[in-house]
């Protein structure tokens, strides 16, 4: 149980980032920390005591094996994670450029 | 050692890059780092690994040489063009085995021989499925880093 309250308290820090920072940097690191909080809470779903790694190697007799779903789920969770990192600092570059700035109370400018 | 022979003074010049003891290290390291990402890939049915991990080590190597000796270095062995062709045959690849798998019956069947487990040549279509993976997430990579610093440095000319 305490894992997974873990889990929870990494996730707060990264809402708490997005939330109160103003560097956008900071802000898509603490968005890079919930969804590693979020993989790291599907990991430890799919784990058991003593389980181990759901690979089958030569002459290896399957037993105990941890559930291979959610690390199935979460190989595909960490590349949608990188192209939306990657979409992000795009973003924050063109916004540096338009800008001259990464503080977004001070990105007030809607339009032109 | 090859490496430190004053003919190679040229590419070592300080003003770009880093500084003479990464570009060594890179010299020595970059091409374990490319053979490493290519052993992921080629035994991805075998042992952990597979067409997206051997893919980012692949594009990890070739960040690695131009983070250390500047951006026309390492487009000189890899450029847009070539990037791009690359990824657009990994996903036409791709694509192409899933197809060919209506010869068998339906999309992604395994029509080629599957030979005995944990050897090298086994598994039928899926080390070719990894071949193409790769292809298309090193090339791809590669393009995120390498676009992410373009736009940057076309943009500030347009403002100045």
């Amino acid at each position: 149980m305490t894992e997974y309250f873990l889990c929870f308290v990494l996730f707060i820090i990264g809402l708490y980032a997005v939330l109160r920072k103003r560097n956008i940097i900071k802000i898509i690191i603490g968005l890079g920390i919930m969804e590693y909080a979020v993989n790291l809470f599907f990991i430890l779903i799919g784990y058991h005591r003593y389980g181990r790694a759901p690979i089958l190697a030569k002459e290896q007799v399957i037993s105990n094996m941890v559930d291979p779903l959610p690390q199935a789920l979460v190989l595909t969770a960490i590349v949608i994670g990188l192209a939306v990192t990657a979409l992000l600092v795009a973003i924050a570059i063109r916004l540096y450029e338009k800008y001259a700035t990464f503080d977004i109370t001070k990105i007030r400018e809607l339009k032109g | 050692m090859n490496s430190l022979k004053p003919k190679n003074l040229n590419t070592l010049k300080p003003n770009k890059g880093m500084t003479l003891i990464v570009k060594t290290i890179t010299r020595l390291t970059v091409g374990l780092i490319l053979l490493y990402g290519i052993y992921i890939v080629l035994h991805g049915h075998l042992s952990p690994g597979g067409g997206f991990a051997g893919g980012v080590i692949i594009a990890l190597s070739f960040i690695h040489l131009m983070l250390a000796f500047g951006k026309e270095f390492a487009l000189k062995k890899l450029d847009e063009l070539k990037a791009g062709i690359l990824e657009s045959v990994g996903a036409i690849m791709f694509l192409g085995i899933a197809l060919l798998g209506f010869l068998g019956g339906f999309f992604f069947f395994n029509f080629l021989n599957k030979g005995k487990a944990f050897e090298f040549f086994s598994a039928g279509i899926i080390p070719l499925c990894n071949i193409a993976i790769c292809l298309k997430v090193g090339a791809g990579l590669f393009m995120i880093f390498l676009v992410l610093i373009t736009f940057h440095s076309l943009n500030q000319k347009k403002i100045k």
